[in-house]
């Protein structure tokens, strides 16, 4: 054997193990823009419209809701003494867990230079944005004055106060912030040059201005090219470690207090591996739809789903091991708080939810080990629900049981959400999918800049594809 | 009038036919070359020869005052500004500061590439770019690959440059031209700008103004200040006698007026004042001393004062030989309970400020019955 083939791993592996191409049939860099821009300038289907109309009601429906809340009080709400954290909190972590997706497959994975990604990067960027602005309505809300929530800033007053910056709870803001932050500016950056091709290929004067504005004039020179690449190959290696500190963060802070249930070292892995879990499955859900109503299925191909459905099926079996480390902990602690707050989650007052957290996470997606099961619309929908159900309900398990039954049995209470906790939760649902609906109007769903980058002959340096 | 073209373009199809041609258009030409593609193409930068971008170091640099600049803060607004105790920590727990630490780092990194690669490296936004107008410009944000010989000011030889590209294999060749120069601005353009500005600024002033004024007693922000509540010096109708403000129950004893079981002044004397002589006792001693007691007893103490004529009262001198010689309980007692004429100052001084008036009254005995030996030998001469 010569040396060169010994130490290419391609060229070991038999032929049943070689990863199937990432674009089925041939696709020229032109045909790929014609495919993936040219909705811009169409008008859209009437599912389309149906679709915006429905997201759209319920959202208003939720910031109507918003609104009465802020105008009568948190007194609207289930919350009371000792469930203090409701639905506010288990929605905020549910949405900031969904975000995580989006900077894990095209940051990490571009890190590992895995191709596939640039087909469905876009789209989970975008899920990202979308679900922490989700997530950000929630803390704000919850403060019950949210025209006071600028006090969680550190600005210099007459007060002569500082916050906090010991508190998991500032940790928070930083944390949040700046996620939101970095992901809008490294979606930006990979929406520019798409910006600039749909300048270039729009016929309406005002979207030309529109897009031309945001392109901020790329040309596509080599000279910038080279700042540009480098620039977001940072911005990915550093937002590898946000994305991952983000959730830890999130984690602590329930796992710097000191209620039994919460106090946890397993806590920031375990927290960021639900998040990635919940992120995925969502964008598995909204894969499946938008490769079918916008006919990207060479693009987005079986491959993609089945590979997400591998990584969901990973992060199932991490939660598994985490859920049963909290059963170990408390076992192993000899406390009784913590083996009281843990026979809460299984045998107490939420056993049903705890169950259904069970079932949902780890029981269903073991499924996925059926290779016809992964491959199939009906599996993978079902699977994706079933994870985006059974990971809002860890959050409530987690945060209700831990909270209704506290050090003195005297407070304990039982929390009951009001119409008003879940008209704001089906609202912020509403919020997600309308704009995640304007954003496959307007906007390129899939990156095309970076699409070219691994097409069949593009890299000639890399002997003939990209990054072989 | 002969207008310089910006540059010379030609047209390639594959990014393999403009690499090959970078080498001999490179060699003959005159110019800055420079590439337009639809996306990076690896191996470019070397045949360009294009330096490797700076990016890395900004980010090195700005990441680290990022994670510096937040930790520094965070000592100082917990340590030093506005020093709070939590959970026993001490004021520099510099463990609970690395979250917003890293958070700063990331954030200060991340826009330090994003921005500074878009505004310092790539000088962009540029909107009037000569390139933008270029035909070509559609297609190579869409397939082809492009490369240029720029101008940058000097006179470019067309003919030979599209001769030069096509040997390389363009496909085909675009002259851009040079746009015209803006013309200068016009009076009354400028007149019209600063009225503009000069009546969005008096109207953002107006509104700011009435915004921040109204802003906290607007409903709900001013929710907080309806709370069912009674203020000081109230009436009520909730109790009998109509009061909103409740006497103590029977009994209460007021911080710092411990009653104390001494039934007469001798048997005080053999309380000890507990208090350290310092001169922060003394100070609080000299300040309830001229607040209840000079105004009889006299500033020095020794009962002259105004009120001895008008009133034809005697109190006592406090620096006599007799008061000397009392005990600190004596003289305590006498605060507490009051002597002849004097009212009791139990109410009015608190313990504390009783004994370190006992401390002060012994400061004013020694300073007017001073001796020799008190004063130092420089000033007795």
């Amino acid at each position: 054997m010569k040396p060169e083939a010994m130490y290419s791993p391609e060229g070991m592996l038999p032929e049943s193990l070689k990863a199937p191409p990432i674009i089925v049939g041939t696709v020229s860099p032109g045909a790929l823009d014609d495919q993936v821009l040219s909705h811009i300038d169409r008008k859209p289907p009437l599912a389309w419209f149906v679709a915006f109309a429905c997201a759209a009601t319920v959202m208003l429906i939720g910031f109507a809701l918003i609104g009465y809340t802020i105008a009568t009080g948190i007194g609207a709400w289930g919350n009371n003494i000792p469930t203090a954290w409701g639905f506010d909190i288990i929605n905020f972590v549910f949405w900031v867990g969904i975000g995580h997706a989006g900077t894990l497959i095209s940051a990490i994975l571009l890190l590992f230079r895995a191709r596939w990604r640039n087909a469905i990067s876009r789209f989970a960027e975008a899920m990202t944005i979308f679900a922490v602005m989700c997530a950000g309505i929630f803390p704000l809300i919850h403060i019950g004055r949210p025209w006071l929530g600028f006090w969680l800033l550190p600005y210099p007053n007459q007060r002569g106060i500082w916050p906090n910056f010991r508190s998991p709870l500032m940790w928070d803001v930083f944390a949040v912030s700046t996620y939101f932050g970095v992901s809008l500016l490294f979606w930006y950056l990979g929406l520019m040059p798409d910006f600039a091709s749909l300048r270039d290929r729009t016929k309406s004067k005002f979207r030309k201005f529109f897009y031309a504005l945001l392109s901020l004039g790329w040309l596509g020179r080599a000279s910038h090219w080279r700042h540009y690449e480098r620039a977001y190959l940072i911005i990915a290696g550093l937002a590898t470690g946000l994305v991952l500190s983000v959730h830890s963060v999130v984690s602590f802070d329930f796992a710097v207090s000191l209620v039994p249930g919460w106090h946890m070292t397993i806590f920031p892995p375990y927290f960021v591996a639900g998040a990635i879990f919940a992120g995925f499955a969502m964008v598995v859900i909204v894969l499946v739809v938008v490769r079918a109503t916008m006919k990207l299925e060479n693009l987005i191909t079986m491959y993609h789903l089945e590979v997400m459905n591998k990584i969901i099926l990973t992060c199932s079996c991490l939660m598994g091991y985490s859920y049963l480390l909290e059963a170990f902990t408390a076992w192993y602690s000899m406390n009784d708080f913590i083996h009281h707050a843990f026979m809460q989650y299984v045998a107490g007052t939420y056993w049903w939810a705890g169950w259904t957290t069970i079932t949902c996470n780890i029981l269903i997606p073991q499924l996925l080990w059926l290779r016809w099961f992964r491959r199939s619309y009906a599996g993978m929908i079902l699977v994706a629900l079933s994870v985006t159900v059974g990971m809002w309900f860890e959050r409530f398990v987690i945060i209700v049981s831990s909270l209704h039954q506290d050090y003195l049995p005297s407070s304990w209470h039982i929390y009951k959400p009001t119409m008003v906790d879940f008209g704001i939760l089906f609202g912020s649902f509403g919020l997600f999918f309308t704009l995640v609906l304007l954003f496959a109007r307007v906007l390129p769903v899939i990156a095309t800049t970076e699409m070219k980058m691994v097409l069949p002959g593009s890299q000639p340096r890399h002997g003939g594809g990209a990054h072989e | 009038m002969s207008k310089q073209p910006y540059s010379v373009l030609g047209l390639f199809d594959s990014p393999q036919q403009l690499l090959d041609a970078i080498p001999a258009v490179k060699t003959h030409a005159r110019g800055r070359l420079e590439a337009y593609t639809p996306y990076p193409v690896h191996g470019m930068d070397e045949a360009l020869g294009l330096r490797k971008s700076p990016v890395g170091g900004m980010v090195f640099v700005m990441g680290l005052i990022g994670a510096l600049a937040a930790l520094g803060f965070e000592l100082w607004t917990a340590g030093i500004d506005y020093p709070t105790l939590t959970a026993g920590k001490p004021y520099f727990s510099w463990e609970a500061f690395i979250p917003i630490l890293f958070e700063s780092m990331v954030l200060f990194a991340c826009f330090t590439s994003g921005l500074g690669m878009l505004l310092l490296l790539n000088r962009l936004p540029s909107f009037r770019d000569p390139m933008l107008r270029s035909k070509s410009m559609p297609r190579i944000t869409r397939d082809k690959f492009a490369l240029a010989v720029e101008s940058q000011g000097r006179p470019l030889d067309v003919d030979a440059l599209s001769a030069l590209l096509r040997k390389a294999g363009a496909q085909e060749i675009e002259v851009v031209e040079q746009p015209e120069a803006p013309g200068p601005v016009s009076p009354h353009f400028l007149m019209r700008s600063a009225l503009t500005i000069a009546v969005g600024c008096i109207a953002a002033g107006y509104l700011t103004y009435w915004g921040v004024k109204l802003f906290p007693v607007v409903a709900p922000i001013s929710h907080m200040l309806d709370q069912p509540r009674l203020d000081p010096q109230r009436e009520s109708n909730y109790f009998q006698d109509g009061f909103g403000m409740r006497l103590p129950v029977a009994g209460t004893v007021a911080r710092g007026h411990m009653p104390f079981a001494v039934a007469s002044q001798e048997e005080a004397a053999r309380l000890a004042n507990p208090l350290p002589r310092t001169e922060e006792t003394l100070k609080r001693g000299k300040q309830a001393f001229s607040t209840y007691c000079s105004v009889c007893h006299g500033i020095l103490g020794n009962g002259q004062t105004s009120l001895t004529a008008a009133y034809g009262a005697k109190p006592a001198n406090l620096v006599s030989r007799q008061m000397q010689d009392y005990e600190d309980g004596k003289i305590y007692y006498v605060i507490a309970k009051g002597k002849n004429a004097m009212p009791p100052y139990a109410a009015d001084l608190s313990e504390e400020e009783r004994w370190s008036v006992v401390h002060y009254v012994r400061v004013l005995q020694r300073a007017l019955n001073a001796k020799d030996t008190d004063i130092s030998k420089e000033t007795s001469k």
